[in-house]
């Protein structure tokens, strides 16, 4: 499906669907528009009676807003020119590799680094000015934690830090740990926390103060499936609360899960941005072809330069981008079985976002 | 700046500090350890007590003089210092055995009195063999002293007895009493000149010797005192030292120190909750150190609520706290772990803390360091201290070294903040 967008800003438009699941539209209109045989036009009218009956009383709230940031490290310059928009009840995926200079972005919207050019603004705060803190719950890559207090201690001592204290962030605190399931490891010294059950904690740490604006770098990386679809829950209600929510990830399928909207950034650089569907249509191959090997060709390299194509080796899975697969795929196949390989399975499928990312900088995100 | 903020810090800090057990060691195990042995082994509760010598005797004469080995096996036994006997006196059949026993570190001393003793002390020169033992450097100058001062005291004696048995003699048959000498006093009596005359050749110098000690170091307690106070002067040095110098790198090696940045909470704050929670550990270690060193080792530390003068104390131990907190900071700079701070901390703590007055005082040491010790701020602090509490000086000159003492604080604290900011901000761009 095409993405439908409302709004007139040609930066913040907003995918109509993710709208709607923000603002938590009655399963019947959804389900009208789904089963109508016109729900385009359908949806084209919500859209219109957004704008002329809520949308007038109520914008998107710009919470976040990044303007021309420049960031240099002696004589490396670590951020290029990054903007960015964060609008309340939407998730943002920051996507790119290591050192492409997320976390020095992150680092400069919660306020603790200072750009040397360009504005950031949190709901017209300066990130620097208390109230602007008071706004965000940033959570670093590292959870922050220290590891002689128990969670409990750990959520106080943060809960303290933005200025509250007394019963109500106890019940608060009891609260969050149910929500992270950590109910029954509270009062465990956190030294004696799993990585997963750390990461969890320094995600309820974020929301102590009911913070109207998430900023999460790499919130998952080092967890198991498992835990992450619990991480991904949370964010997920976070985000049907209204919340504005901003992830820096080098996950594929995290941010194609999660973000309404993604900016890709490469060396320091915002290279592209756009839901991940339209980013994918924009930027992506027509087609994917993956390709399990029972034996690889001799030289697989080789085999795969001489198809002319793109291509991702993810470990015994190759994805080679096409634009005509019905050509392709027969020759691809004659080039693997000339090198002595033979194939397991071969699967035409639609590109991700990594593809995307290929197709931009012609590297992986590592 | 919210209270909230850095009682935070302060809580988080006196938790972490009691649930680390190195920690616990170095800032209260390790100073009461200290404190004990210096009470009870370096100043043992003998100290300042006479010493009394383990005396080995063997006796080879066996005159009939009325002065002989076995009179002076008894003014051995009996002869006192201060109320203790300055000899435990063994027989010994040989003098074998007796130098067996001293190599065996059973004796401290011995004597060989050989035959005819009786014979020369009373018409003559007598002789006799000392020997003098110990296992260390220390007790041998202490045994040696000894024995030569009492063998020089009762040589003294002797000789001035046989002058005034020599005078009887003289009075009686050898000069005339009414015969007279022009001596550098005028006309004098030929007897009373010669009896002061041979009294001269005896003893040409009687010199007396006062013993002045100042009255705080005059006994045992006092000293304990001036120890149990070094024992929290360097348990504050090394203690203040690592609070500041891992103030920054912990929460970086946490990776908590951006995390607390992006909250309200300022770097101000943290460097108050910190410093405050760093003041409330080394108070408690304080209280500690003296309450053991009071009540467990017996230290003479007088401190009066009611005496304007006792409450400098407190304050100049704040500002020693505020001091090495403060070098701390500084020494930060050149932390790149907590592990590095903690040994940086530790080391320089336990090197100034013997070489600058801390630990012995100054007098003892010799020239550069006491230049060390004149020169290091923690040192004039803890003076102060030890100046009110054992030496019990006036106010006005407490006040005037506090006040020294406050600005130089100030001083050391200002450039430790530059420096606690300096390393905030290169790890943040880290």
């Amino acid at each position: 499906m095409h993405p439908i967008y409302f709004g007139k800003r040609s930066k913040k438009k907003i995918q109509l669907h993710d709208y709607i699941r923000s603002k938590s539209i009655p399963m019947s209109v959804i389900l009208i528009s789904t089963f109508n045989h016109y729900n385009r036009i359908f949806l084209y009218l919500i859209d219109s009676v957004w704008f002329s009956i809520v949308k007038v009383g109520s914008a998107l709230e710009e919470l976040l807003v990044v303007d021309s940031v420049w960031k240099r490290f002696g004589d490396k310059v670590v951020l290029k020119d990054v903007s960015l928009v964060v609008h309340s009840g939407e998730v943002v995926g920051l996507l790119g590799p290591n050192g492409a200079g997320k976390t020095t972005l992150l680092r400069i919207i919660s306020g603790v680094l200072k750009p040397d050019q360009g504005t950031v603004s949190i709901k017209g705060f300066n990130p620097i000015d208390s109230r602007a803190r008071k706004l965000i719950g940033f959570c670093p890559q590292e959870p922050g934690l220290i590891p002689d207090l128990t969670g409990f201690e750990n959520m106080l001592f943060y809960a303290r830090l933005q200025g509250l204290d007394g019963k109500s962030v106890v019940n608060r605190i009891k609260e969050l740990s149910g929500i992270v399931s950590l109910t029954d490891d509270i009062d465990r010294l956190v030294r004696k926390y799993s990585g997963g059950m750390k990461k969890k904690l320094g995600l309820a740490i974020t929301l102590i103060h009911d913070p109207e604006i998430l900023i999460l770098d790499e919130p998952t990386t080092g967890m198991d499936p498992g835990v992450r679809r619990e991480v991904w829950r949370i964010i997920e209600e976070e985000r049907k609360r209204g919340k504005g929510i901003l992830i820096a990830t080098h996950y594929m399928e995290e941010a194609d899960a999660l973000s309404d909207r993604v900016y890709i950034i490469d060396q320091g650089r915002i290279i592209a941005s756009g839901s991940p569907e339209e980013l994918k249509s924009k930027y992506g191959p027509t087609a994917v072809i993956t390709i399990e090997f029972y034996r690889q060709p001799r030289d697989l390299g080789d085999v795969l330069r001489k198809t002319g194509l793109k291509y991702i080796v993810d470990g015994d899975i190759v994805r080679i981008h096409s634009s005509d697969p019905d050509r392709d795929v027969p020759r691809i196949v004659a080039l693997i079985h000339g090198a002595g390989g033979t194939i397991r399975s071969l699967k035409v499928v639609k590109p991700t976002l990594e593809d995307v990312f290929l197709r931009l900088t012609g590297r992986r995100i590592e | 700046m919210k209270w909230c903020r850095i009682k935070a810090f302060i809580v988080s800090g006196i938790k972490t500090t009691f649930r680390e057990k190195s920690a616990v060691f170095w800032i209260f195990i390790w100073p009461i350890i200290l404190t004990l042995m210096v009470a009870y082994v370096f100043i043992p509760p003998s100290a300042g007590q006479p010493v009394t010598l383990e005396l080995g005797v063997v006796n080879n004469d066996h005159s009939g003089s009325p002065f002989n080995g076995t009179i002076f096996i008894d003014v051995l036994k009996e002869i006192e210092y201060n109320g203790t006997k300055l000899f435990n006196v063994k027989i010994y059949d040989n003098e074998t055995k007796l130098v067996d026993d001293l190599r065996k570190g059973r004796l401290d001393a011995g004597i060989v009195i050989p035959n005819g003793f009786g014979e020369n002390i009373t018409y003559a020169q007598a002789k006799l063999v000392v020997y003098v033992s110990g296992n260390s450097i220390y007790s041998i100058q202490i045994n040696r002293a000894i024995m030569s001062e009492f063998l020089h005291s009762f040589s003294i004696n002797v000789g001035l007895k046989k002058i005034e048995m020599t005078m009887k003699y003289m009075n009686m048959s050898y000069v005339p009493a009414n015969m007279t000498t022009q001596t550098p006093w005028g006309n004098k009596s030929l007897i009373e000149f010669l009896e002061e005359y041979f009294k001269g050749l005896v003893l040409p110098v009687n010199s007396t010797i006062i013993e002045e000690t100042p009255e705080a170091l005059s006994n045992r307690p006092s000293i304990v005192g001036w120890y149990v106070l070094g024992a929290l002067g360097m348990m504050m040095l090394y203690s203040g030292f690592l609070v500041g110098a891992a103030a920054v790198v912990e929460e970086k090696e946490r990776g908590s120190l951006e995390r607390i940045l992006s909250t309200p909470a300022s770097e101000i704050d943290m460097l108050i909750g910190k410093t405050v929670s760093g003041l409330i550990v080394l108070t408690l270690s304080s209280i500690a150190i003296i309450v053991t060193g009071v009540f467990a080792a017996g230290a003479r530390i007088t401190w009066n609520p009611f005496e304007i003068t006792d409450w400098l104390v407190p304050l100049n131990l704040i500002l020693i706290g505020l001091m090495t907190i403060g070098m701390g900071f500084i020494l930060s700079l050149l932390s790149k772990t907590s592990s590095g701070a903690t040994s940086m901390a530790t080391i320089l703590g336990l090197f100034l803390a013997f070489t600058a007055g801390i630990w012995f005082p100054r007098e003892w040491m010799p020239g550069p360091m006491r230049l060390l010790a004149d020169i290091f701020p923690v040192t004039w602090a803890l003076d102060t201290i030890r100046n009110i509490v054992i030496y019990n000086i006036g106010f006005s000159e407490a006040i005037a070294s506090t006040i020294r003492n406050i600005i130089v604080t100030i001083i050391i604290f200002a450039v430790g903040i530059i420096a606690y900011k300096k390393v905030v901000r290169k790890y943040i761009e880290q």
